[in-house]
């Protein structure tokens, strides 16, 4: 009897953790997060006429067009990221090391504002600084410098790297900031009581301890730079060849294609760029947490 | 185990100041450190005593006064050619290398032989008895361990001067003890000059040839422990090292005064107090002693509380007109007191130390 | 002649710190980088007609285009409609999660982060192909997708604050005084993640009004899509609005950064 009791009694508590609390979160990603990508990837392999095929993938793995949008995309992809990179990993460690109290946060909003930035304004702003009538083109014509002479456009590959760099530096700060103020200050100043020079210190300690955080960082930069649709859109409509780009222009319907489910296949090739890029990214995160405990 | 190759050095400040603005956290800082001594510097958080050491390492420059290292000035040198061994309060261990190439790393710097520095790491390893260490990471190892490697860490480059900065301060009671005897076993081998920040008196009484009690980038007194304790140079070294009772009294004449109803001499100090002024009188618990009821120049109280220290106890009075009062006893003879019980105690030293109210 | 009241004062020594040069590089950089496209195209806002002069005429001028107001309202009212379901959505799993459900955490953890992994575009497509008829016929799906777009950070947001406060300790102390669950999370836990409510309803809210992509790719109009539209007559009015939007931006978050914050309690909890 009393066991029976104290069962019960156990029971009731709420011991249990239970999933059900949790069902109406899992149904919304479920079905407005899982469902329409496992939806998109089933169709890619469907034909023109509802048949199983990989004719969706052909135009993609063979040279042609949609190939190289995908190499376009990936050369942009690792030129804008390896840009904000290197710049951002520089700001980053200036800001840590000499931007403090308040100064330091008006910063930090600053680079949040930019880093989120993007899209049409931004596309905007650029084309008005350097488009064919804009201010700084003028200024530069003015000195002598006429940065239209040669192939250059700000509709160009060349232009989109520069548009891009200008939210692909602030987010690197942003994310590789509290990697540099994770380098304990007691681990310079004990190299340095060892007779070490500031060089030694950074390349035995600091810059070892700080790579798997680039690295990590690097790749997220990469992802957001392959997945950028409205800068690219505002810039280049045809005239830079980019997959996101193309998907837009198929769903448009401004380009038709013998294969009417080549939208999809593009959509889970670049799914499926994005999740290696990823990967990579949770990967060298877990390398810079080893070190840390 | 191969002491110490260089000769230990005596370590000099002198007028060792650090302002920041109006701020002093060093003000005129006068201190030697013989050959081979221990010395510690003791106060409460901001006294200056970890500015002191700073400069001493080089961290940190001083706004005047004069860094000597046997006689030879060192201001100017650059921290990282001051030949000095700095153990850090935790987190100096370089998490990317292992127990080996951590201890190996000041030797890599000063581009020592590479079998002179493997025989080195090993004779640093067995001189803190990690040798089975040698290959883990700093996140593998106790709180205890990792103070252990930046001793050897430190130790492994032949300092002249050890510097430690409460090294203990963030491990757990327990392994306290038992590291900071190590670390003075340690320094008594190798004969190494050392200067030893702490906050904790006890620390520092414990391992220390003799020690400094800072306040405000002060010295108030440097001396051998048992000095310090029985003869404090000022009421704050009185209540710093040690426990002490600080009761009001009552400035009776020259010399003298009225403590709970008991007349006490006062010591000589700088500024003679008035008479019929108010003081406080510092005495120690172990200066004071049960008496029986009887006795009528002894002070009555009520028993308010006993804490059990193992052969002490420490025995809390309640008095009218002072806070409570604390004695020690022997547990055994304290074994009958009940809290609530009356008691009288009488003060038995010669003479006790007074300060302003 | 006395002493000095300091004695004997040393020279500091002048050591050559990087300092300087590299602060110095870096504000040049970062003016290159940063300042001159916005100064450019804030100069460029401001011309008259006919290219010549100063005026504010640019920035008035999408202000009295058909559209304005409506795809305006509609950026709001989807926004508004995000952040709320957000609230509704997240609040009550975060909390259950951090309380109970701790072994899913990962699992969800790794759902909030798809959204960043999975690329914009794709998902427009997967929206195309699999939502119902009913839904695709309506500006509401995008709803949800904003929901869905945020939530890596609105994630973030409410995890972080939910570590800083004791929930456990919270909990049981509210429950031992004799509340009831639903006091308990209205009275003590809500109050107490205010910081982290706020961060993720701005975040929802913030993304949904600028959201470009998912939009343009389901063919609906909302102030970012209508204005791209809008600004393909009058170049000079969009790159105003541009200006005005950063600049806004800045000062606005400027402003929050710098005002004096009330520190939360930190409770380190032994478990």
């Amino acid at each position: 009897m009393g066991v029976v009791r104290a069962r019960s009694r156990i029971r009731s508590s709420g011991r249990g953790s239970g999933v059900l609390p949790l069902l109406p979160f899992f149904l919304f990603t479920g079905f407005f997060l899982i469902w329409p990508v496992v939806a998109v990837t089933l169709r890619s392999f469907k034909g023109n006429k509802n048949e199983w095929t990989l004719a969706n993938y052909r135009p993609i793995l063979h040279s042609g067009p949609y190939f190289h949008a995908f190499i376009v995309s990936l050369k942009l992809s690792l030129i804008t990221a390896l840009i904000g990179s290197l710049l951002g990993a520089f700001f980053a460690y200036v800001i840590v090391k000499y931007a403090r109290g308040k100064f330091g946060a008006v910063v930090d909003s600053i680079s949040a504002v930019f880093a989120n930035s993007g899209g049409v304004p931004l596309a905007f702003m650029f084309v008005a600084a350097f488009g064919t009538e804009g201010i700084v083109t003028k200024v530069l014509k003015s000195l002598g410098w006429d940065i239209y002479a040669g192939h250059f456009t700000i509709f160009s590959f060349t232009g989109v790297v520069m548009v891009y760099s200008f939210f692909q530096v602030p987010l690197m700060i942003l994310v590789f900031k509290p990697a540099i103020a994770g380098l304990r200050r007691e681990w310079e100043e004990a190299s340095t009581n060892l007779g070490a020079s500031a060089f030694t210190y950074w390349r035995r300690v600091g810059i070892p301890i700080l790579t798997p955080s680039f690295v990590g960082a690097f790749f997220l930069l990469f992802a957001g730079g392959f997945s950028a649709y409205a800068t690219a859109r505002a810039l280049t409509v045809g005239t830079v060849p980019l997959v996101p780009i193309i998907i837009g222009t198929l769903v448009d319907g401004n380009v038709i294609s013998d294969q009417t489910n080549l939208g999809d296949s593009l959509a889970v090739g670049m799914i499926v760029v994005a999740t290696i890029v990823m990967a990579g990214y949770i990967w060298a995160q877990r390398q810079a947490a080893k070190w840390r405990s | 185990m191969s002491k110490n190759d260089r000769e230990s050095c005596t370590l000099e400040l002198r007028g060792m100041s650090r302002h920041f603005g109006p701020v002093k956290a060093l003000d005129g800082l006068d201190l030697t450190v013989r050959p081979g001594e221990l010395v510690a510097l003791l106060g409460p958080s901001g006294c200056g005593k970890t500015t002191a050491l700073r400069i001493v390492a080089g961290l940190e420059v001083a706004t005047s006064g004069e860094l000597l290292l046997n006689g030879e000035r060192y201001n100017e040198t650059p921290a990282n050619h001051r030949d000095m061994g700095m153990v850090f309060q935790s987190y100096s261990l370089f998490p990317n290398l292992t127990v080996s190439e951590n201890i190996d790393y000041g030797l890599r710097a000063r581009k020592v032989d590479s079998d002179k520095r493997q025989k080195r790491v090993i004779e640093m390893l067995e001189l803190v008895a990690l040798e089975s260490k040698a290959k883990s990471y700093p996140h593998q190892l106790s709180g205890g361990q990792q103070q252990r490697v930046a001793l050897a860490r430190a130790l492994a480059i032949q300092p002249r001067v050890l510097l430690l900065d409460e090294p203990l301060s963030a491990l757990d009671a327990q392994v306290r003890g038992q590291i900071r005897e190590e670390i003075r076993r340690i320094q008594l081998d190798l004969g190494i000059t050392t200067l030893f920040v702490t906050h904790d008196q006890e620390e520092a009484m414990a391992i220390s040839d003799r020690v400094g009690v800072m306040s405000h980038g002060q010295l108030e007194q440097i001396d051998k422990p048992i000095v310090l304790y029985n003869s404090p140079a000022t009421a704050f070294v009185a209540t710093f090292v040690g426990l002490a009772n600080r009761i009001p009294a009552e400035i009776t004449a020259k010399g003298k005064a009225k403590v709970l109803n008991q007349k006490v001499n006062i010591l000589e100090s700088a500024e003679p107090f008035p008479e019929g002024s108010k003081v406080n009188v510092i005495i120690r618990p172990e200066s004071l002693e049960l008496v029986s009821e009887s006795d009528d120049e002894a002070t009555r109280g009520i028993v308010a509380l006993k804490s059990f220290l193992g052969p002490m106890t420490k025995v809390g009075i309640a008095v009218e007109g002072a806070p409570l009062i604390h004695l020690n006893i022997s547990s055994r003879d304290v074994r009958k007191l009940d809290i609530g019980d009356k008691i009288s105690f009488r003060i038995s030293s010669d003479e006790v130390m007074a300060e302003r109210v | 002649m006395g002493t000095t009241a300091s004695g004997e004062v040393e020279k500091l020594m002048k050591r050559f710190t990087l300092k300087w040069p590299l602060v110095i590089t870096s504000s040049l950089l970062a003016f290159l980088i940063f300042i001159v496209p916005l100064y450019g195209a804030a100069v460029y806002s401001f011309k008259g007609n006919g290219g010549k002069g100063h005026s504010w005429v640019n920035y008035q001028w999408l202000i009295h285009q058909d559209g304005f107001y409506p795809s305006l309202l509609t950026s709001l009212k989807l926004a508004v409609l995000a952040a709320f379901l957000t609230l509704a959505l997240m609040v009550p799993t975060m909390v259950y999660l951090n309380l109970k459900g701790q072994k899913y955490k990962s699992l969800v953890d790794f759902l909030c982060i798809l959204p960043l992994i999975i690329p914009v575009v794709s998902l427009a497509i997967g929206a195309q192909v699999a939502m119902p008829k009913i839904l695709q016929n309506s500006e509401y799906e995008l709803v949800f997708f904003f929901v869905i777009i945020a939530l890596p950070y609105t994630y973030r947001a409410l995890d972080t604050s939910l570590q800083t406060v004791a929930l456990k300790t919270l909990v049981e102390a509210s429950r031992s005084l004799g509340a009831s669950w639903t006091s308990t999370i209205m009275l003590v836990i809500v109050p107490a993640i205010r910081s982290g409510i706020t961060g993720a309803l701005f975040l929802t809210f913030a993304l949904s009004i600028g959201e470009y992509t998912i939009t343009s790719l389901l063919h609906w109009e909302t102030f970012p899509t209508w204005t791209v539209v809008a600004a393909q007559q009058n170049i000079l009015g969009a790159i105003a609005i541009s200006v005005f939007s950063f600049v806004g931006a800045i000062a606005l978050l400027s402003i929050i950064a710098l005002l004096p914050k009330r520190n939360a309690q930190r409770v380190e909890v032994d478990e």
